[in-house]
Protein backbone atom coordinates (compact mmCIF):
# COMPACT_ATOMS: atom_id res chain seq x y z
CA UNK A 1 0.00 0.00 0.00
CA UNK A 2 2.66 2.47 1.14
CA UNK A 3 4.72 1.46 -1.87
CA UNK A 4 1.90 2.28 -4.24
CA UNK A 5 1.47 5.67 -2.72
CA UNK A 6 5.18 6.34 -3.13
CA UNK A 7 5.09 5.26 -6.78
CA UNK A 8 2.00 7.31 -7.48
CA UNK A 9 3.58 10.32 -5.83
CA UNK A 10 6.71 9.88 -7.93
CA UNK A 11 4.64 9.66 -11.08
CA UNK A 12 2.64 12.70 -10.12
CA UNK A 13 5.79 14.69 -9.32
CA UNK A 14 7.30 13.59 -12.60
CA UNK A 15 4.20 14.71 -14.48
CA UNK A 16 3.97 17.95 -12.57
CA UNK A 17 7.68 18.64 -13.24
CA UNK A 18 7.31 17.92 -16.94
CA UNK A 19 4.25 20.14 -17.17
CA UNK A 20 5.87 23.03 -15.35
CA UNK A 21 8.91 23.35 -17.61
CA UNK A 22 8.38 25.22 -20.88
CA UNK A 23 9.64 23.70 -24.12
CA UNK A 24 13.21 24.56 -24.99
CA UNK A 25 13.17 27.09 -27.86
CA UNK A 26 16.49 25.54 -29.00
CA UNK A 27 15.39 21.90 -28.57
CA UNK A 28 18.54 20.79 -26.78
CA UNK A 29 18.35 17.32 -25.19
CA UNK A 30 20.15 18.75 -22.14
CA UNK A 31 17.46 21.35 -21.41
CA UNK A 32 15.58 19.66 -18.57
CA UNK A 33 18.58 17.92 -17.10
CA UNK A 34 20.61 21.12 -16.74
CA UNK A 35 17.64 23.18 -15.50
CA UNK A 36 17.13 20.70 -12.66
CA UNK A 37 20.86 20.36 -12.07
CA UNK A 38 21.57 24.09 -11.76
CA UNK A 39 18.23 25.59 -10.67
CA UNK A 40 16.85 22.70 -8.63
CA UNK A 41 13.81 20.41 -8.77
CA UNK A 42 11.33 22.99 -7.71
CA UNK A 43 12.43 25.79 -10.03
CA UNK A 44 9.71 27.79 -11.73
CA UNK A 45 10.96 28.58 -15.19
CA UNK A 46 9.86 31.00 -17.90
CA UNK A 47 11.49 31.89 -21.21
CA UNK A 48 12.21 35.58 -21.38
CA UNK A 49 14.16 37.48 -24.05
CA UNK A 50 14.51 40.44 -21.71
CA UNK A 51 17.32 38.31 -20.30
CA UNK A 52 19.26 39.17 -23.45
CA UNK A 53 22.06 36.73 -24.12
CA UNK A 54 24.52 37.86 -26.78
CA UNK A 55 26.89 35.22 -28.14
CA UNK A 56 28.13 34.92 -31.74
CA UNK A 57 26.43 32.30 -33.91
CA UNK A 58 29.75 30.52 -34.34
CA UNK A 59 32.95 30.29 -32.36
CA UNK A 60 35.92 31.62 -34.31
CA UNK A 61 38.08 30.57 -31.34
CA UNK A 62 36.46 27.81 -29.30
CA UNK A 63 38.70 28.60 -26.33
CA UNK A 64 37.46 32.22 -26.19
CA UNK A 65 33.79 32.66 -27.04
CA UNK A 66 32.37 35.97 -25.85
CA UNK A 67 29.16 36.09 -23.86
CA UNK A 68 27.23 39.17 -22.76
CA UNK A 69 24.13 39.12 -20.58
CA UNK A 70 22.23 42.35 -20.97
CA UNK A 71 19.57 42.87 -18.29
CA UNK A 72 18.79 46.48 -19.17
CA UNK A 73 15.32 45.52 -20.42
CA UNK A 74 14.60 43.26 -17.43
CA UNK A 75 12.23 44.86 -14.93
CA UNK A 76 13.11 44.78 -11.28
CA UNK A 77 16.01 43.41 -9.32
CA UNK A 78 17.37 39.89 -9.57
CA UNK A 79 18.39 37.50 -6.82
CA UNK A 80 20.82 35.38 -8.84
CA UNK A 81 22.22 34.87 -12.30
CA UNK A 82 23.35 31.41 -13.46
CA UNK A 83 24.90 30.54 -16.82
CA UNK A 84 25.82 27.21 -18.42
CA UNK A 85 26.87 25.69 -21.75
CA UNK A 86 24.68 22.64 -22.47
CA UNK A 87 27.20 20.31 -24.10
CA UNK A 88 30.40 21.19 -22.26
CA UNK A 89 31.98 18.46 -20.11
CA UNK A 90 31.20 20.63 -17.07
CA UNK A 91 28.43 22.89 -18.37
CA UNK A 92 28.46 25.49 -15.58
CA UNK A 93 30.00 28.85 -16.44
CA UNK A 94 29.13 31.03 -13.43
CA UNK A 95 26.72 31.77 -10.61
CA UNK A 96 26.43 35.42 -9.72
CA UNK A 97 24.81 36.91 -6.65
CA UNK A 98 24.12 40.64 -6.44
CA UNK A 99 24.69 42.07 -2.98
CA UNK A 100 24.65 45.86 -2.64
CA UNK A 101 24.49 46.43 -6.41
CA UNK A 102 22.31 45.14 -9.23
CA UNK A 103 24.11 44.11 -12.43
CA UNK A 104 22.74 45.56 -15.66
CA UNK A 105 25.24 43.83 -17.92
CA UNK A 106 27.79 41.06 -17.44
CA UNK A 107 30.33 39.85 -19.99
CA UNK A 108 33.03 37.21 -20.00
CA UNK A 109 34.42 34.54 -22.32
CA UNK A 110 33.75 30.81 -22.21
CA UNK A 111 35.16 27.67 -23.77
CA UNK A 112 33.10 25.46 -26.03
CA UNK A 113 33.66 21.80 -26.78
CA UNK A 114 31.13 21.40 -29.62
CA UNK A 115 28.10 23.12 -31.13
CA UNK A 116 25.79 23.81 -28.20
CA UNK A 117 23.05 25.87 -26.61
CA UNK A 118 24.18 28.47 -24.06
CA UNK A 119 21.91 29.58 -21.20
CA UNK A 120 21.56 32.31 -18.71
CA UNK A 121 18.95 32.20 -15.97
CA UNK A 122 18.00 35.28 -13.96
CA UNK A 123 16.02 34.72 -10.77
CA UNK A 124 13.50 37.51 -10.19
CA UNK A 125 12.47 38.73 -6.76
CA UNK A 126 9.43 36.39 -6.75
CA UNK A 127 11.77 33.40 -7.09
CA UNK A 128 10.89 32.63 -10.70
CA UNK A 129 13.72 31.93 -13.16
CA UNK A 130 13.77 33.82 -16.46
CA UNK A 131 15.84 32.08 -19.13
CA UNK A 132 17.67 33.53 -22.12
CA UNK A 133 19.24 31.09 -24.62
CA UNK A 134 21.44 31.17 -27.71
CA UNK A 135 23.05 28.63 -30.01
CA UNK A 136 26.74 28.68 -30.84
CA UNK A 137 28.28 26.57 -33.58
CA UNK A 138 31.83 25.36 -33.04
CA UNK A 139 34.46 23.13 -34.59
CA UNK A 140 35.17 22.17 -31.00
CA UNK A 141 38.07 21.43 -28.77
CA UNK A 142 37.89 24.58 -26.64
CA UNK A 143 37.72 22.61 -23.40
CA UNK A 144 40.46 20.14 -24.24
CA UNK A 145 42.96 22.46 -25.91
CA UNK A 146 46.00 23.15 -23.74
CA UNK A 147 46.16 26.60 -22.23
CA UNK A 148 47.93 29.18 -24.41
CA UNK A 149 49.14 31.02 -21.35
CA UNK A 150 51.12 28.13 -19.92
CA UNK A 151 52.65 27.44 -23.36
CA UNK A 152 54.24 30.88 -23.28
CA UNK A 153 57.64 30.72 -21.48
CA UNK A 154 57.07 34.20 -20.02
CA UNK A 155 53.74 33.42 -18.45
CA UNK A 156 54.98 33.09 -14.91
CA UNK A 157 56.26 36.67 -14.84
CA UNK A 158 53.03 37.90 -16.43
CA UNK A 159 50.82 35.70 -14.24
CA UNK A 160 48.29 37.75 -12.34
CA UNK A 161 48.81 40.89 -14.43
CA UNK A 162 45.54 42.80 -14.27
CA UNK A 163 44.39 45.63 -16.50
CA UNK A 164 41.20 47.55 -15.95
CA UNK A 165 38.99 50.40 -17.01
CA UNK A 166 35.90 52.20 -15.72
CA UNK A 167 33.31 53.64 -18.09
CA UNK A 168 29.92 55.29 -17.92
CA UNK A 169 28.06 54.07 -21.02
CA UNK A 170 24.68 55.37 -19.84
CA UNK A 171 24.12 58.11 -17.26
CA UNK A 172 23.55 56.53 -13.87
CA UNK A 173 25.28 53.27 -14.74
CA UNK A 174 28.93 52.41 -14.31
CA UNK A 175 30.82 49.78 -16.22
CA UNK A 176 33.99 48.13 -14.91
CA UNK A 177 36.17 46.01 -17.10
CA UNK A 178 39.00 43.76 -15.93
CA UNK A 179 41.47 41.53 -17.73
CA UNK A 180 43.60 39.04 -15.79
CA UNK A 181 46.41 36.84 -17.05
CA UNK A 182 45.66 33.43 -15.58
CA UNK A 183 45.78 29.99 -17.28
CA UNK A 184 42.39 28.99 -15.82
CA UNK A 185 43.19 25.29 -16.29
CA UNK A 186 39.92 23.47 -15.88
CA UNK A 187 41.52 20.19 -14.78
CA UNK A 188 40.03 18.41 -17.80
CA UNK A 189 43.06 18.51 -20.11
CA UNK A 190 45.53 15.65 -19.89
CA UNK A 191 47.37 15.60 -16.58
CA UNK A 192 47.15 19.34 -15.98
CA UNK A 193 45.53 19.86 -12.58
CA UNK A 194 42.77 22.42 -12.11
CA UNK A 195 44.25 25.87 -11.62
CA UNK A 196 41.66 28.55 -12.00
CA UNK A 197 40.07 31.60 -10.44
CA UNK A 198 36.78 30.43 -8.93
CA UNK A 199 35.73 33.36 -6.75
CA UNK A 200 35.32 36.95 -7.95
CA UNK A 201 33.99 39.77 -5.79
CA UNK A 202 33.44 43.44 -6.35
CA UNK A 203 33.40 45.84 -3.39
CA UNK A 204 32.57 49.51 -3.15
CA UNK A 205 35.94 51.12 -2.46
CA UNK A 206 34.75 53.82 -0.05
CA UNK A 207 32.41 51.74 2.13
CA UNK A 208 34.00 48.32 1.44
CA UNK A 209 30.50 46.90 1.01
CA UNK A 210 30.27 43.81 -1.16
CA UNK A 211 28.56 44.79 -4.41
CA UNK A 212 28.36 41.40 -6.10
CA UNK A 213 29.94 37.98 -6.07
CA UNK A 214 30.56 35.58 -8.94
CA UNK A 215 31.49 31.92 -8.60
CA UNK A 216 33.30 30.92 -11.78
CA UNK A 217 33.17 27.34 -13.04
CA UNK A 218 35.04 25.12 -15.52
CA UNK A 219 33.51 26.56 -18.70
CA UNK A 220 35.21 29.94 -18.11
CA UNK A 221 37.98 30.83 -20.59
CA UNK A 222 41.62 31.47 -19.73
CA UNK A 223 42.87 35.03 -19.19
CA UNK A 224 39.41 36.14 -18.09
CA UNK A 225 38.01 39.44 -19.31
CA UNK A 226 35.09 40.58 -17.18
CA UNK A 227 32.66 43.39 -17.79
CA UNK A 228 30.40 44.37 -14.89
CA UNK A 229 27.93 47.14 -15.54
CA UNK A 230 26.18 48.21 -12.35
CA UNK A 231 23.02 50.17 -11.81
CA UNK A 232 23.72 53.34 -9.91
CA UNK A 233 26.71 55.65 -9.65
CA UNK A 234 29.80 53.83 -8.48
CA UNK A 235 32.87 55.99 -8.45
CA UNK A 236 35.38 53.37 -7.37
CA UNK A 237 35.52 49.65 -6.70
CA UNK A 238 37.88 47.03 -5.35
CA UNK A 239 38.17 43.78 -7.29
CA UNK A 240 38.93 40.71 -5.21
CA UNK A 241 39.63 37.31 -6.79
CA UNK A 242 40.92 34.01 -5.51
CA UNK A 243 42.03 30.90 -7.41
CA UNK A 244 41.75 27.30 -6.22
CA UNK A 245 45.46 27.34 -5.22
CA UNK A 246 44.79 30.15 -2.77
CA UNK A 247 46.34 32.98 -4.81
CA UNK A 248 44.63 36.27 -4.05
CA UNK A 249 44.32 39.11 -6.53
CA UNK A 250 43.15 42.54 -5.44
CA UNK A 251 42.97 45.76 -7.45
CA UNK A 252 41.32 49.14 -7.10
CA UNK A 253 39.71 50.98 -9.96
CA UNK A 254 38.07 54.40 -10.10
CA UNK A 255 36.06 56.13 -12.78
CA UNK A 256 38.42 58.70 -14.29
CA UNK A 257 37.74 62.40 -14.77
CA UNK A 258 35.15 62.76 -17.49
CA UNK A 259 35.30 58.95 -18.05
CA UNK B 1 43.89 -17.05 -56.21
CA UNK B 2 41.40 -16.41 -53.44
CA UNK B 3 42.82 -12.93 -53.02
CA UNK B 4 42.44 -12.07 -56.68
CA UNK B 5 38.86 -13.32 -56.68
CA UNK B 6 38.16 -11.14 -53.70
CA UNK B 7 39.70 -8.17 -55.49
CA UNK B 8 37.58 -8.87 -58.56
CA UNK B 9 34.44 -9.04 -56.48
CA UNK B 10 35.41 -5.84 -54.70
CA UNK B 11 36.13 -4.16 -58.02
CA UNK B 12 32.71 -5.18 -59.33
CA UNK B 13 31.01 -3.83 -56.24
CA UNK B 14 32.96 -0.59 -56.55
CA UNK B 15 31.93 -0.27 -60.20
CA UNK B 16 28.31 -0.81 -59.30
CA UNK B 17 28.60 1.86 -56.65
CA UNK B 18 30.26 4.15 -59.18
CA UNK B 19 27.48 3.59 -61.69
CA UNK B 20 24.85 4.26 -59.09
CA UNK B 21 26.36 7.40 -57.65
CA UNK B 22 28.76 8.80 -60.23
CA UNK B 23 26.50 11.00 -62.38
CA UNK B 24 25.23 13.17 -59.55
CA UNK B 25 28.57 13.32 -57.74
CA UNK B 26 30.59 14.24 -60.81
CA UNK B 27 28.09 16.90 -61.81
CA UNK B 28 28.12 18.36 -58.31
CA UNK B 29 31.90 18.41 -57.95
CA UNK B 30 33.19 20.10 -61.04
CA UNK B 31 34.47 23.63 -60.44
CA UNK B 32 33.55 24.72 -63.97
CA UNK B 33 36.47 27.17 -64.02
CA UNK B 34 36.51 29.82 -66.70
CA UNK B 35 39.34 32.15 -67.65
CA UNK B 36 38.65 35.79 -68.51
CA UNK B 37 41.27 37.66 -70.53
CA UNK B 38 41.98 40.96 -68.73
CA UNK B 39 44.86 42.00 -71.02
CA UNK B 40 46.80 40.50 -73.90
CA UNK B 41 48.07 37.13 -72.62
CA UNK B 42 46.74 37.67 -69.08
CA UNK B 43 43.79 35.70 -67.71
CA UNK B 44 41.92 35.73 -64.41
CA UNK B 45 39.88 32.86 -62.99
CA UNK B 46 37.34 34.53 -60.72
CA UNK B 47 35.79 32.80 -57.70
CA UNK B 48 32.71 33.74 -55.71
CA UNK B 49 32.75 36.14 -52.75
CA UNK B 50 31.16 33.56 -50.43
CA UNK B 51 32.61 31.73 -47.44
CA UNK B 52 34.07 28.25 -47.76
CA UNK B 53 31.21 25.76 -48.12
CA UNK B 54 30.53 22.27 -49.44
CA UNK B 55 28.46 23.98 -52.17
CA UNK B 56 31.35 26.04 -53.61
CA UNK B 57 34.19 23.63 -52.87
CA UNK B 58 36.33 26.51 -51.66
CA UNK B 59 36.26 28.31 -55.01
CA UNK B 60 36.05 31.73 -53.38
CA UNK B 61 39.36 32.99 -54.69
CA UNK B 62 40.80 34.63 -57.80
CA UNK B 63 43.71 32.92 -59.52
CA UNK B 64 45.41 33.95 -62.75
CA UNK B 65 47.98 33.15 -65.40
CA UNK B 66 50.23 35.08 -67.72
CA UNK B 67 51.54 33.76 -71.02
CA UNK B 68 55.08 34.64 -72.07
CA UNK B 69 57.15 33.42 -75.00
CA UNK B 70 59.15 31.34 -72.53
CA UNK B 71 56.35 29.66 -70.57
CA UNK B 72 53.28 30.39 -68.49
CA UNK B 73 53.42 32.12 -65.08
CA UNK B 74 50.60 31.06 -62.74
CA UNK B 75 49.45 33.13 -59.78
CA UNK B 76 48.01 30.96 -56.99
CA UNK B 77 46.64 27.43 -57.32
CA UNK B 78 43.28 27.48 -55.54
CA UNK B 79 41.78 25.60 -52.59
CA UNK B 80 42.22 21.92 -53.53
CA UNK B 81 44.02 19.42 -55.72
CA UNK B 82 40.89 19.17 -57.83
CA UNK B 83 40.90 22.95 -58.39
CA UNK B 84 44.61 22.89 -59.25
CA UNK B 85 44.04 20.16 -61.83
CA UNK B 86 41.10 22.05 -63.34
CA UNK B 87 43.23 25.21 -63.45
CA UNK B 88 46.04 23.40 -65.21
CA UNK B 89 43.64 21.99 -67.81
CA UNK B 90 42.16 25.46 -68.29
CA UNK B 91 45.62 26.96 -68.86
CA UNK B 92 46.35 24.30 -71.48
CA UNK B 93 43.21 25.36 -73.37
CA UNK B 94 44.53 28.94 -73.60
CA UNK B 95 48.25 28.46 -74.13
CA UNK B 96 50.60 25.93 -75.71
CA UNK B 97 53.42 27.06 -73.45
CA UNK B 98 54.40 24.92 -70.46
CA UNK B 99 53.94 26.25 -66.95
CA UNK B 100 57.38 27.39 -65.79
CA UNK B 101 56.54 29.50 -62.71
CA UNK B 102 53.81 29.20 -60.11
CA UNK B 103 53.91 32.25 -57.83
CA UNK B 104 52.11 31.65 -54.54
CA UNK B 105 51.06 34.95 -53.04
CA UNK B 106 50.53 33.89 -49.42
CA UNK B 107 49.97 30.86 -47.25
CA UNK B 108 46.17 30.87 -47.00
CA UNK B 109 44.58 27.56 -47.98
CA UNK B 110 42.39 28.93 -50.79
CA UNK B 111 45.55 30.12 -52.58
CA UNK B 112 47.94 27.18 -52.25
CA UNK B 113 46.13 23.85 -51.92
CA UNK B 114 46.08 23.30 -55.68
CA UNK B 115 49.92 23.06 -55.66
CA UNK B 116 49.92 19.29 -56.25
CA UNK B 117 48.65 19.77 -59.80
CA UNK B 118 51.88 21.54 -60.83
CA UNK B 119 55.45 20.22 -61.08
CA UNK B 120 57.12 20.91 -57.77
CA UNK B 121 60.13 22.67 -59.34
CA UNK B 122 57.78 25.37 -60.72
CA UNK B 123 56.48 26.41 -57.28
CA UNK B 124 57.80 29.71 -55.82
CA UNK B 125 57.00 31.64 -52.66
CA UNK B 126 58.48 34.42 -50.50
CA UNK B 127 60.69 32.90 -47.76
CA UNK B 128 58.47 34.05 -44.90
CA UNK B 129 55.32 32.81 -46.64
CA UNK B 130 56.98 29.44 -47.09
CA UNK B 131 57.73 29.26 -43.36
CA UNK B 132 54.17 30.22 -42.50
CA UNK B 133 52.80 27.59 -44.88
CA UNK B 134 54.98 24.88 -43.37
CA UNK B 135 53.83 25.94 -39.89
CA UNK B 136 50.09 26.49 -40.47
CA UNK B 137 49.46 24.29 -43.52
CA UNK B 138 48.50 21.09 -41.68
CA UNK B 139 45.94 22.91 -39.51
CA UNK B 140 44.58 24.74 -42.57
CA UNK B 141 44.20 21.42 -44.41
CA UNK B 142 42.25 19.91 -41.55
CA UNK B 143 40.00 22.94 -41.43
CA UNK B 144 39.41 22.83 -45.20
CA UNK B 145 38.37 19.18 -45.09
CA UNK B 146 35.87 20.15 -42.41
CA UNK B 147 34.56 23.21 -44.26
CA UNK B 148 34.26 21.99 -47.87
CA UNK B 149 34.34 18.21 -47.46
CA UNK B 150 34.82 15.82 -50.34
CA UNK B 151 36.13 18.48 -52.77
CA UNK B 152 39.38 18.21 -50.84
CA UNK B 153 39.83 14.50 -51.51
CA UNK B 154 43.46 13.68 -52.29
CA UNK B 155 44.64 17.18 -51.40
CA UNK B 156 47.97 17.34 -49.64
CA UNK B 157 50.10 20.22 -48.47
CA UNK B 158 52.99 21.01 -50.84
CA UNK B 159 55.46 23.59 -49.57
CA UNK B 160 57.19 25.22 -52.58
CA UNK B 161 60.88 24.30 -52.87
CA UNK B 162 61.81 27.65 -54.45
CA UNK B 163 61.95 31.03 -52.79
CA UNK B 164 61.37 34.41 -54.40
CA UNK B 165 62.98 37.72 -53.66
CA UNK B 166 61.40 41.10 -54.37
CA UNK B 167 62.51 42.69 -57.64
CA UNK B 168 61.96 42.10 -61.33
CA UNK B 169 61.37 38.57 -62.57
CA UNK B 170 61.90 38.39 -66.33
CA UNK B 171 60.21 35.50 -68.10
CA UNK B 172 60.70 35.65 -71.87
CA UNK B 173 59.88 39.21 -72.83
CA UNK B 174 57.65 39.87 -69.82
CA UNK B 175 58.84 41.88 -66.84
CA UNK B 176 57.05 41.00 -63.61
CA UNK B 177 57.67 43.27 -60.64
CA UNK B 178 57.50 41.24 -57.42
CA UNK B 179 56.78 43.09 -54.19
CA UNK B 180 56.74 41.78 -50.63
CA UNK B 181 54.09 43.18 -48.29
CA UNK B 182 52.79 41.95 -44.94
CA UNK B 183 49.42 43.55 -44.14
CA UNK B 184 47.19 40.53 -44.73
CA UNK B 185 49.26 37.61 -43.39
CA UNK B 186 52.78 38.78 -42.57
CA UNK B 187 53.98 37.74 -46.04
CA UNK B 188 51.98 38.89 -49.04
CA UNK B 189 53.32 38.83 -52.58
CA UNK B 190 52.03 41.40 -55.04
CA UNK B 191 52.82 40.95 -58.75
CA UNK B 192 52.73 43.77 -61.28
CA UNK B 193 53.00 42.68 -64.90
CA UNK B 194 54.81 45.76 -66.22
CA UNK B 195 54.20 44.66 -69.80
CA UNK B 196 50.39 44.70 -69.53
CA UNK B 197 49.82 46.89 -66.47
CA UNK B 198 47.88 44.15 -64.66
CA UNK B 199 48.36 44.22 -60.89
CA UNK B 200 47.77 40.98 -59.00
CA UNK B 201 47.18 42.50 -55.55
CA UNK B 202 46.15 39.19 -54.02
CA UNK B 203 44.57 39.47 -50.56
CA UNK B 204 45.95 42.92 -49.84
CA UNK B 205 42.79 43.89 -51.70
CA UNK B 206 39.32 42.47 -51.14
CA UNK B 207 36.65 44.10 -53.32
CA UNK B 208 32.94 43.81 -52.46
CA UNK B 209 34.03 41.12 -50.01
CA UNK B 210 34.92 41.70 -46.37
CA UNK B 211 38.61 41.36 -45.62
CA UNK B 212 39.82 38.49 -43.41
CA UNK B 213 42.13 39.06 -40.47
CA UNK B 214 43.30 35.87 -38.73
CA UNK B 215 46.98 36.49 -39.54
CA UNK B 216 47.20 40.24 -40.05
CA UNK B 217 49.95 42.05 -38.14
CA UNK B 218 47.47 44.93 -37.77
CA UNK B 219 45.00 47.07 -39.67
CA UNK B 220 47.23 50.17 -39.55
CA UNK B 221 50.07 48.33 -41.31
CA UNK B 222 47.64 47.01 -43.89
CA UNK B 223 46.22 50.50 -44.55
CA UNK B 224 49.75 51.88 -45.01
CA UNK B 225 50.58 49.23 -47.60
CA UNK B 226 47.36 49.94 -49.43
CA UNK B 227 48.61 53.52 -49.89
CA UNK B 228 51.76 52.12 -51.50
CA UNK B 229 49.68 50.04 -53.93
CA UNK B 230 47.90 53.21 -55.05
CA UNK B 231 51.16 54.64 -56.36
CA UNK B 232 51.89 51.71 -58.68
CA UNK B 233 51.49 52.16 -62.46
CA UNK B 234 48.68 49.65 -63.16
CA UNK B 235 45.68 49.69 -65.49
CA UNK B 236 43.88 46.59 -64.21
CA UNK B 237 43.64 45.45 -60.60
CA UNK B 238 43.03 41.80 -59.72
CA UNK B 239 42.00 41.51 -56.05
CA UNK B 240 42.41 38.24 -54.16
CA UNK B 241 38.64 38.15 -53.73
CA UNK B 242 36.01 40.04 -55.72
CA UNK B 243 35.71 41.44 -59.23
CA UNK B 244 38.52 42.65 -61.49
CA UNK B 245 38.40 46.37 -62.26
CA UNK B 246 40.54 49.40 -63.05
CA UNK B 247 41.16 49.44 -59.30
CA UNK B 248 40.08 52.94 -58.30
CA UNK B 249 36.85 52.00 -56.57
CA UNK B 250 38.34 48.78 -55.18
CA UNK B 251 41.24 50.56 -53.48
CA UNK B 252 38.96 53.34 -52.22
CA UNK B 253 36.51 50.84 -50.73
CA UNK B 254 39.29 48.81 -49.17
CA UNK B 255 40.93 51.87 -47.60
CA UNK B 256 37.56 53.12 -46.35
CA UNK B 257 36.66 49.74 -44.84
CA UNK B 258 40.03 49.32 -43.16
CA UNK B 259 39.95 52.78 -41.65
CA UNK B 260 36.33 52.38 -40.48
CA UNK B 261 37.18 49.03 -38.86
CA UNK B 262 40.26 50.39 -37.12
CA UNK B 263 38.38 53.45 -35.88
CA UNK B 264 35.29 51.49 -34.78
CA UNK B 265 37.34 48.98 -32.78
CA UNK B 266 39.36 51.78 -31.16
CA UNK B 267 36.20 53.68 -30.16
CA UNK B 268 34.46 50.53 -28.91
CA UNK B 269 37.42 49.70 -26.67
CA UNK B 270 37.50 53.27 -25.32
CA UNK B 271 33.81 52.98 -24.42
CA UNK B 272 34.44 49.65 -22.66
CA UNK B 273 32.26 47.56 -24.99
CA UNK B 274 32.31 43.80 -24.55
CA UNK B 275 33.37 41.52 -27.39
CA UNK B 276 29.86 40.32 -28.15
CA UNK B 277 28.61 43.91 -28.25
CA UNK B 278 31.29 44.72 -30.82
CA UNK B 279 30.32 41.70 -32.91
CA UNK B 280 26.79 43.13 -33.09
CA UNK B 281 27.71 46.77 -33.72
CA UNK B 282 26.22 48.63 -36.67
CA UNK B 283 28.11 48.44 -39.97
CA UNK B 284 27.68 51.63 -42.04
CA UNK B 285 25.21 51.48 -44.91
CA UNK B 286 27.91 52.48 -47.41
CA UNK B 287 29.38 48.96 -47.02
CA UNK B 288 26.13 47.25 -48.08
CA UNK B 289 27.92 45.85 -51.18
CA UNK B 290 30.64 44.21 -49.08
CA UNK B 291 29.73 40.51 -48.89
CA UNK B 292 30.33 38.63 -45.66
CA UNK B 293 30.80 41.80 -43.58
CA UNK B 294 28.92 40.62 -40.46
CA UNK B 295 30.54 37.19 -40.51
CA UNK B 296 34.01 38.69 -40.88
CA UNK B 297 33.31 41.28 -38.18
CA UNK B 298 32.65 38.42 -35.75
CA UNK B 299 35.95 36.82 -36.77
CA UNK B 300 37.90 40.10 -36.74
CA UNK B 301 36.55 40.95 -33.28
CA UNK B 302 37.89 37.59 -32.09
CA UNK B 303 41.29 38.13 -33.74
CA UNK B 304 41.92 41.82 -33.13
CA UNK B 305 39.60 43.34 -30.51
CA UNK B 306 41.57 41.89 -27.56
CA UNK B 307 44.54 44.01 -28.68
CA UNK B 308 42.38 47.17 -28.82
CA UNK B 309 40.93 46.31 -25.40
CA UNK B 310 44.37 45.89 -23.92
CA UNK B 311 45.41 49.30 -25.23
CA UNK B 312 42.30 50.92 -23.72
CA UNK B 313 42.73 49.40 -20.25
CA UNK B 314 45.30 50.60 -17.75
CA UNK B 315 47.68 48.37 -15.89
CA UNK B 316 46.42 48.13 -12.31
CA UNK B 317 49.00 47.97 -9.55
CA UNK B 318 48.58 45.57 -6.69
CA UNK B 319 47.79 47.83 -3.71
CA UNK B 320 49.35 45.28 -1.32
CA UNK B 321 52.62 45.36 -3.23
CA UNK B 322 52.99 49.14 -3.16
CA UNK B 323 55.82 50.09 -0.78
CA UNK B 324 54.62 52.14 2.17
CA UNK B 325 51.00 51.21 1.71
CA UNK B 326 50.89 49.33 5.02
ZN1 LIG C 1 44.25 35.32 -47.76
Amino acid sequence: MGRWIAVTLMLLTGLARAAALPDDPLRSPMWEYNLVRYLGDEAQVVIDDRVALKVPGFAEDSAQVPLTVDLSAFPGPIRQLVSWVDFNPVPLLFKLTPEAAQPRLIALNFRVQQATAVRVAAQADDGRWHIGSADVDAAGGGCTAPSMTAANPDWQTAFGTIRGGAFSPVPGHTRFKFHTLHPMDSGMVGNVPAFRIDDVRLHDLASDRLLLRMRLAESAAENPMFVFELAGERRAVRLWMRDNNGNLFERELALGEGG
Amino acid sequence: MAASTRLQVRAMVMCLLCLLSAPSLVAARSYGLEATAVADGVWVVEGTTENFSPANGGNIVNTGFIETDAGVVVIDTGPSRRYGEALRALIARHSDQPVTHVLLTHHHPDHVFGNQAFPEHTLYMLPRGRELLARDGPAFAENMYRLVGDWMRGTELVVPPNTLSPGVLTVGTRRLRLMAFAGHTGSDLVVLDETSGVLFASDLVFYNRALTTPQTPGLARWAEELQQLRTLPFRVLVPGHGPVSDGGAALAQMADYLSWLDHALTQAARRGLSRSEVMQMAIPERFAAVAGRRYELVRTTTHLYPGYEKAALELLANPEATPGSQ
